[in-house]
């Protein structure tokens, strides 16, 4: 079984994190996680949250996805997100340990139309003002931000 | 979680509502309902979207999937409904144009 953590918040601004193994199955959890931090933040505007929760959950998505492709033999990938909110903006922080990405964030661009697949970084990066990705001691970094609307 | 409701009007027109959040776990799963749909003959679909709660870029592309592959088969695809969620993500990645949301599932396919 899985061993999602999720930990009550109890800090700065009613933070919530999360540390759990790079599986599809942790989406849900990831979405319920995000509801929390809704009813801690009951004043969210829900253009906000919904901008928000596309980001996290595709930049999620593409950890899952691309960052886990396991060799033979190694152990479970895992990666923890934390995710808060100020009267200014809704910020997520991931770190993972999956292999390094190869992309170039000003590169990417939205697929044609009838495209079926790799539409998730370009919606990530048009849903919230800022996304930013570092590879540091091993580990991938994403961090996004989306400033809140006024009222 | 989600749930699909699979329907069929008097007139064939297959539709199909996503209950719940189509993200990377549950695209697939529309996917092939709309696979299945356009292989019996039901090339005419109506993805009612007021019930989904959460639409993501898999979601996305098991509706282009299902798009393409009703049109090839003579019919269409037409999405109705949509919650403000799929409203945005529609409009960030210009598939508004393409994936044009219809009022009413009764009459998605009036015009």
């Amino acid at each position: 079984m899985p061993d999602p953590t999720p930990r009550e918040p109890s800090d700065d601004e009613g933070r919530v994190e999360l540390s759990a193994p790079a599986t599809p199955e942790m989406m849900q959890m990831v979405h319920a996680v995000l509801e929390q931090l809704w009813s801690n933040h009951e004043d969210v505007a829900m253009a906000d949250r919904i901008r928000f929760e596309t980001a996290v959950i595709e930049i999620l998505g593409n950890i899952v996805e691309h960052a886990y492709r396991l060799e033979p033999g190694e152990s479970e990938r895992r990666f923890d997100v934390s995710l808060s909110a100020t009267e200014a903006a809704l910020v997520a922080s991931f770190g993972d340990d999956g292999m390094p990405v190869s992309i170039d964030l000003s590169d990417v661009t939205m697929p044609d139309e009838d495209a079926e697949s790799g539409r998730g970084l370009a919606l990530a990066m048009a849903a919230v003002d800022e996304l930013s990705y570092d590879r540091a001691s091993g580990r991938n970094h994403w961090r996004l931000t989306c400033v809140r609307q006024p009222g | 979680m989600i749930e699909f409701a699979v329907d069929t009007t008097p007139e064939g027109v297959g539709v199909v509502t996503p209950k719940g959040r189509l993200n990377m776990s549950s695209a697939r799963g529309l996917k092939d309902i709309l696979d299945g749909l356009v292989a019996e003959g039901t090339s005419r679909i109506v993805v009612d979207l007021g019930e989904t709660t959460f639409l993501d870029s898999s979601g996305l592309g098991a509706l282009i999937a299902g798009l393409k592959s009703a049109r090839q088969a003579g019919g269409d695809l037409r999405v109705a409904r949509p919650t403000e969620a799929v409203t945005t993500v529609f409009k960030l990645t210009n598939l508004d144009r393409v994936l044009r949301p219809r009022d009413s599932v009764e009459g998605a396919f009036d015009a």
